[in-house]
């Protein structure tokens, strides 16, 4: 074989080799699409926001935020429980405001709520070129911004001020500092007006759309938003707003809000939508809730037996009538040999720990179980973030604020008389006023709202906390807000600020 | 003698005639092997400067006869595998027994590197060899125990002992955060792990340390190279037919001691009163119980391992043969049969020459194994986390035979023999390792080889989880909730990684003027690499039966139905050349420069260059060098770049998943949603690794002694690291190239042999120490957390700068507070601080004891590690021991899982506070636990050196005059124990620890209940026909 034809042989392969490289080195993901080819058509848009929407169903991972954990546990309503005090020690901690700096459980909600306003701004950026039908359009850029409000409320009630993220972030607007409460709740209100503009009423969408974000949802955490300022006429006129949409009533049946069948009812403003869904797995149970696994007794109830309800709660109940208990409180929890659903009797020895009562809003029968894969964890209940009667006491205390007591007593008695469910002799229509109606609403709140994770945020809005709370450790003017998570703010080299007092 | 002098007479008289024209005399004598004795069948004898070429062979029992002309001459014997030997003669006469010795020589040694061989002696850079001859009389499991111990600078670790997990291997330290595994050549052709080679087919083991080595293999090459090369046939050599066979027990070495029943109770009861709660009524008279159960001995058993290997090879002038077929078959000391790892392997390697200028061949390597899959190193699932946390009073079984539940425990710790009995988790694999090559000799000197490879690996997992209740009365459900799987569940997953590889080297060598040698290389790697993983589940199986486990005969409603699929690919394009000279075996340099282009980096920084130089001096060669004992010298020194791409494909661009679901409309549907959730990095670019080398190589005594050693240094540069960046920014943190780790260390290994004597012996050992610390974890750089431990529901490892990569980090205890003034003068710790808890120590001085009061307080990477082998034979007999250690590291103990209080615990709590001056180790008990004694600390740090007696073996070889009667070449028998003894003062079952997680540098030396190795008792029969 002739040499200089071999040498060809061997070159030519190897030169078509080179000049072929860049195209051989250029893949692109098999799975999945490149931002740059993605966000083109309607349907694009359509699964951006339902992204923003998966974020609402954040609980462990890829980080974790039970409304309850702030809301009851570290209120006078509930304790921590679990399999004993090492159990989430870091939540001992926290309701007995030994607070840690750098906890795991406010590095989670931080982490979880800007994952939310990312993907809320992904859609608000990248939404408004796509060529679709504009009614559909700004329907999906209302979802986002009040999913964006949403994460933003959570935050600035939770933490205060916090860095405005409004838009999604280039590498080298990482370290944004913090903005003041106020420009936070500015942009909440702006978006939620906005949003409430833009989004169709309850009754607008199709079936399939159950879930989705409504006009009355934005109106409604709107509400929750003057309240927070304390701007009782806005507070009031939104509320009746919402009232006078006819798109809500009191289920006139209370026990049922909490069941399966509850879910989604006439009075659910705001639901985040869970389901039994197969396939989960303990650090992603797709679409179902922990919550249930969470809250359920231990031992043969094959729960965590979390948020332990208080004495004090119970008591609560029987505020009014030493004799009588308030209708809900067996809706609200569970007492000894009580059935735990379809689970068996609630004794101490089928549970293994002292506890007298276990939460009961968000327990899950086994029959409402997924049928596979990781069902302990899969729960399927909604949370309720926002119910009509929620709305309705909302609107007793702008009105109260606001020096109309009978349109105060009105809301607070329509509340009062769905809790009664034609029992008499219970929960008498409420006449106070003054300073006596202020705390009867308070007083209602508590029990119509209790361990839906309202309570502790109540307390500290309302300037009550250091009264109820205070025995616990709780001291005015630092636990009002909790610590910015120590790691962000090494983050960020310290451009993120700590709270005062920590 | 006098027959013999009468023989040679007679000789000479046959030869006289001969003699009388030529002029010549007659030398004769027997030659034979001095390893055993035997003749030296075809030996050549040659007279040394003899134009005529005069010369012999050795017959079939050693003996020659050779014409030497007259005067003095000198004889060279030489024969393949021995060293040639002079005799110089002066006359005839008659030899007797010429002695040939086996070529002693270490430097002589054929070494594999990178695209090519070289000898020993001849190398500037840091090679390790491990040759087949010092693996085949152990027998190993798994080809990195061929690695491990027997050669410095490389860490091997089991990261479980059940049959077919996979060892960390760590070259000369860990120099990344992105898997620090080496890359593993075998035959030329990359491959991802190793299990699928059976230990019977490597000739030889290659570890390429320092950065000039493996920077032929530029990128990848970084955490160093092992190439590793299978049994070829040898042309003209007759048929070999080898048979190798072992059957052996296995069983725990080692059982930690926990509190039996009585002792539970007490324990207990003391517990719950501390906490001022009641205890369960049965504790308090805890003389009522006896024993209990110890769930060790309940879960360990003896277990069997086998393996049979036949091969046969051969060549004859134009071409070779090799072909081999291995069964093994291994089952688990926890598990038995449901952590059984089967393989089977069969290989054909071939090699063809078709004319003087066309070579063709072919290596194909297939494999079929199973591997029964137990939960193992897991704080949550593992049985043998649950048998060392199950407390003692539950019983294996009930009464009526079937399986008991623990009153006490809720979740995670089962019932491990239960468990264990239901878990169906089967791995099956079919590997395909196949390249054909050619060989094309355009001239003297000049060549050219091409070779294509195809890797693809085809695996299914098929897992079936069966219905059971463990109550007492099931429709009650009594039992807790970890104990009842009420619907039974198949799941298949299917994996295919298909790699193949084209490559082209064009070589030149050539010597000028005898002492000019000069060799060039040129060539280019494409390669191409796939992944595809698809799976799918269903529920509600009518059978129960894991035989019947099969998707179709579910019952279970689509709903409950699932699927999913996946696909990745990446691809590489290298260009490499290499340049060697050498003057008179003197001087030796090396120049390397390697180009990559990686589809894992974007079209920014795609190509990365590695260069190397490296020289050698062999000072011996030099005239001046005169120093009696030292017959070898060499001083060598390197330098290089080397890169590592493991992170993954696509970093460098956004990439929108769908998946991101959720639930809408009164039937929640699943409605799809998608977004980028990491953000991208379009700049990254290849991590580099610097190392710089210097060695030296000494033989004294004509290669009795070796000693080989090395210092580097080895810089790790722009690491891929995905830098935790503010949560603020909504994603997940895009990959950079930030970190620096440095390591630097120092080798050593020497062997003496001595063959010579009737007792043939040699004794070798190795010890490297490293030193490993992160120089830069970027601005701002968080330490990145691992080793995340359950019961204390925190991390216990953290890398950070100045640091051992994956410290230990937590608290410092100082002692027990022995009364309540000692807790009042104290930091404060925790409300319910009392006597008997653990002073933890306030390092920062602010009367607190909280999180600021943390430190490093444990490296888990061993400051040295060594290992050393003697082998000795006489007559026959040969005894071998091996034994291999590390020292200066450490464990964290996280076995017992203290955030539950009904667990059993180790009988250094009988030893626990109960007053005043009882104990400074050991705390109180209370179940709840106020003072948090087991948080993070160093009380769970432990010494986690060792000294282990890894193998040891005593084999007969049956002499040959008994075996020739029946046609055998060579027949040897042994028995052997494989980790007869470990050293150590570690606690738990098995100090040696790798990374739990496979491929993350980052778990490492935690014990969360670690499947130990097997102490084993094996004998084997080795055959040549």
């Amino acid at each position: 074989m002739n040499n200089k034809k071999l040498i060809a042989l061997v070159a030519l392969p190897l030169f078509l080799m080179i000049s072929g490289c860049d195209g051989f080195l250029n893949r692109e993901p098999i799975v999945g699409e490149t931002e740059e080819n993605f966000y083109k058509t309607a349907d694009d848009a359509i699964v951006a926001v339902n992204a923003a929407y998966a974020a609402l169903q954040f609980e462990r991972n890829p980080a974790g935020h039970f409304r309850w954990f702030w809301g009851d546990i570290m209120s006078d309503d509930s304790d921590k429980g679990g399999s004993g005090d090492n159990d989430v020690f870091e939540l001992l901690l926290l309701e007995t405001f030994q607070t840690p700096l750098n906890g795991e459980l406010l590095d989670s909600e931080w982490k979880a709520s800007y994952e939310g306003i990312y993907r809320a701004n992904v859609v608000l950026e990248n939404v408004p070129p796509i060529e679709m039908d504009e009614a559909l359009k700004s329907r999906i850029l209302g979802e986002a911004r009040f999913i964006r409000s949403y994460f933003f409320y959570n935050l600035v009630t939770i933490f205060g001020g916090v860095p405005l993220a409004d838009r999604v972030l280039s590498p080298e607007e990482y370290d944004l500092p913090r903005s003041s409460a106020e420009e936070v709740w500015a942009l909440i209100e702006s978006d939620l007006v906005q949003a409430a503009q833009d989004l169709p009423m309850k009754s607008e969408y199709a079936a399939s759309d159950l879930g989705r974000i409504t006009k009355g949802a934005a109106q409604a955490l709107l509400v929750k938003a003057y309240v927070y300022q304390e701007k009782w006429q806005d507070a009031k006129s939104t509320a009746e707003a919402i009232v006078n949409s006819g798109e809500y009533f009191l289920d006139p049946d209370f026990t049922q809000i909490f069941t399966p069948a509850g879910e989604n009812g006439p009075g659910s403003i705001f639901e985040i939508q869970f389901m039994t869904e197969s396939g989960g797995t303990w650090d992603n149970p797709n679409e179902g809730s922990l919550t249930n696994v969470f809250q359920r007794a231990r031992g043969q109830f094959a729960g965590f037996g979390f948020n332990i309800p208080t004495q004090n709660l119970v008591d609560a109940f029987f505020m009014e009538d030493p004799n009588n208990e308030d209708p809900r409180l067996k809706s609200t929890l569970f007492r000894e040999g009580e059935p735990m659903g379809d689970r068996g009797i609630f004794t101490k020895d089928a549970t293994g720990f002292p506890h007298d009562y276990y939460a009961k809003k968000y327990f899950n029968s086994l029959s409402e179980e997924a049928s596979f894969g990781d069902p302990v964890n899969n729960g399927g209940s909604n949370d309720r973030v926002i119910r009509f009667a929620d709305i309705l006491l909302l609107h007793a205390e702008a009105s109260y604020h606001s020096g109309n007591e009978a349109a105060a007593r009105s809301s607070l008695n329509m509340v009062r008389e769905r809790a009664r469910a034609g029992e008499t002799g219970v929960l008498p229509d409420v006449t106070a006023s003054g300073q006596a109606l202020l705390d009867a609403i308070y007083h209602e709140r508590r029990v119509e709202l209790a361990l839906e994770g309202h309570r502790f945020f109540d307390l500290v809005r309302t300037g009550r906390a250091s009264t109820a709370l205070g025995s616990l450790g709780y001291v005015e003017g630092r636990h009002n807000l909790f610590p910015i998570p120590q790691s962000q703010i090494q983050a960020t080299n310290g451009a993120i600020t700590q709270n005062p007092g920590y | 003698m006098r027959i013999s002098t009468l023989i040679t007479g007679l000789t000479l008289v046959f030869l006289l005639p001969v003699g009388l024209f030529s002029q010549t005399y007659t030398v004769t004598g027997i030659v034979l092997s001095s390893e055993d004795g035997e003749p030296v069948i075809g030996a050549t004898i040659e007279v040394k400067d003899n134009p005529d070429n005069l010369g012999t062979v050795t017959d079939f029992d050693g003996s020659f006869s050779v014409g030497v002309p007259d005067g003095d001459a000198v004889l060279l014997f030489s024969y393949v595998g021995l060293k040639t030997l002079e005799v110089e003669v002066s006359g005839p006469g008659d030899l007797g027994t010429i002695n040939m010795f086996p070529e002693s020589s270490l430097l002589e040694e054929v070494v594999v590197v990178g695209y090519g061989t070289t000898e020993r002696s001849k190398i500037s850079g840091s090679v390790s060899v491990i040759k087949a001859e010092d693996i085949s009389e152990t027998p190993i499991l798994r080809t990195e125990q061929a690695i491990q111990g027997r050669t410095s600078g490389v860490t091997v670790s089991q990261n479980s002992g059940s049959p077919g997990s996979e060892l960390t291997v760590r070259i000369r330290g860990t120099g990344t955060i992105n898997g620090g595994d080496p890359l593993y050549i075998v035959d030329g052709v990359p491959v991802s792990g190793l299990d699928f080679l059976s230990p019977n087919d490597i000739e030889s083991i290659n570890i390429l340390k320092d950065a000039a080595s493996a920077a032929i293999y530029g990128s990848r090459g970084a955490n160093g190279v092992v190439l590793i090369t299978t049994k070829k046939g040898k042309k003209n050599q007759g048929g070999i037919i080898a048979y190798e066979g072992y059957f052996g027990v296995q069983s725990p070495s080692k059982k930690m001691h926990l509190l039996n029943a009585r002792e539970y109770a007490i324990i207990q009861n003391e517990a719950y009163l501390a906490a001022g709660e009641t205890p369960p009524a049965e504790f308090m008279n805890p003389l009522a119980f006896g024993e209990g159960t110890d769930w060790q001995d309940a879960i360990f058993e003896d277990a069997p391992i086998t393996s049979h290997n036949l091969s046969i090879s051969g060549g004859s002038e134009k071409s070779t043969y090799a072909v081999s077929g291995n069964y093994f078959k291994q089952d688990g000391i926890v598990g038995g049969p449901k952590a059984r790892f089967e393989r089977y392997t069969a290989r054909l390697n071939g090699a063809n020459q078709v004319n003087d200028w066309l070579d063709i061949g072919t290596n194909i390597g297939f494999t079929h194994f199973t591997r029964n899959a137990l939960a193992e190193n897991s704080q949550y699932t593992s049985p043998l986390m649950r048998a060392l946390n199950m407390d003692p009073i539950t019983p294996v079984r009930k009464f009526d035979g079937t399986y008991a539940y623990s009153l006490y425990a809720d979740t995670d710790v089962a019932n491990p023999v239960h468990q264990i009995e239901q878990t169906n988790d089967e791995w099956t694999s079919n590997r395909v390792l196949a390249n054909v090559f050619t060989n094309i000799k355009f001239m003297e000197g000049l060549s050219f080889r091409t070779s294509y490879s195809v890797d693809a690996t085809f695996a299914n997992q098929d897992l079936f989880f069966p219905i059971f209740n463990l109550s007492v009365d099931t429709s009650l459900n009594d039992a807790p909730s970890i104990e009842i799987s009420d619907e039974n569940t198949v799941v298949l997953n299917r994996y295919s990684w298909i790699n193949w590889q084209l490559e082209n080297v064009l070589t030149y060598e050539k010597t000028f003027k005898e002492k000019h040698k000069f060799e060039a290389l040129a060539g280019n790697t494409i390669l191409e690499n796939r992944q595809h993983v698809s799976g799918g589940a269903n529920t509600g199986l009518p059978s129960n039966n894991p035989e019947d486990a099969y998707i179709s005969n579910a019952t279970g409603t689509i709903d409950s139905q699932t699927a999913s699929e996946w696909a990745t690919e990446s691809s590489l394009i290298s260009f490499f050349t290499r340049a060697n000279y050498e003057y008179d075996n003197k001087y030796l340099f090396s120049t390397t420069l390697r180009v990559d282009g990686s589809s894992r980096f974007g079209a920014n920084n795609r190509f990365g260059v590695f260069p190397s130089f490296s020289a050698g001096w062999v000072i011996s060669q030099e005239d001046f060098f005169d120093i009696a004992p030292i017959s070898f010298l060499k001083l060598r020194a390197s330098w290089g770049s080397n890169g590592n791409n493991n992170i993954g494909d696509y970093a460098f661009s956004t990439i929108v998943f769908q998946g991101q679901n959720y639930a809408f409309g009164p039937a929640e549907d699943i409605t799809n949603g998608a977004v980028a959730t990491t953000a991208a990095n379009p700049d990254i670019k290849w991590e580099t690794i610097t190392q710089t080398d210097i060695g030296l190589d000494v033989e004294l005594w004509d290669g009795k002694l070796n000693v080989t050693t090395d210092y580097y240094i080895k810089n790790t540069r722009d690491m891929l690291y995905a830098a935790p960046i503010p949560h603020t920014a909504g994603t997940a943190a895009p990959v950079q190239n930030i970190a620096t780790i440095r390591n630097n260390g120092w080798e050593f290994s020497a062997t003496y042999r001595e063959r010579a004597t009737a007792l043939k012996y040699s004794v070798g050992g190795n010890f490297s120490v490293v030193k490993n610390e992160v120089t830069n974890l970027g601005l701002g750089g968080d330490p990145v957390l691992s080793g995340f431990i359950q019961s204390a529901n925190a991390f216990a490892s953290q890398t950070d700068v100045g640091q051992p990569v994956a410290s230990f980090f937590g608290y410092v205890t100082d002692g027990i507070f022995q009364n309540q003034a000692e807790v009042e003068a104290h930091a404060f710790q925790n409300e319910g601080t009392a006597p008997g808890d653990i002073r933890f120590a306030d390092l920062n001085n602010d009367g607190v004891i909280d999180e600021l009061d943390r430190t490093y307080i444990g490296n888990p990477t061993p400051r040295f590690s060594y290992g050393a082998t003697i082998d000795l034979e006489y007559k026959g007999f040969d005894l071998g021991i091996f034994l291999q250690g590390v020292s200066g590291n450490d464990v964290y103990n996280g076995i017992v899982r203290y955030d539950f209080n009904y667990v059993n615990r180790p009988v250094s709590v009988l030893d626990r506070w109960t007053g005043e001056g009882t104990s400074d180790i050991e705390p109180r008990v209370n179940i709840k636990d106020p003072n948090q004694n087991s948080r993070i600390s160093d009380r769970f740090i432990e010494d986690g050196s060792y000294m282990r007696v890894k193998n040891v073996q005593l084999g007969y070889n049956v002499p040959k005059k008994i075996l020739e009667t029946v046609r055998i070449k060579k027949l040897r028998v042994y028995i052997a124990s494989q980790n007869l003894f470990t050293f150590t003062k570690y606690s738990g079952l098995d100090p040696e620890i790798g990374t739990i997680v496979r491929d993350n540098s980052l778990e490492l030396g935690i014990d969360r209940g670690f499947y130990p190795q097997a102490r084993t008792f094996l004998g084997g029969i080795q055959v040549t026909f």
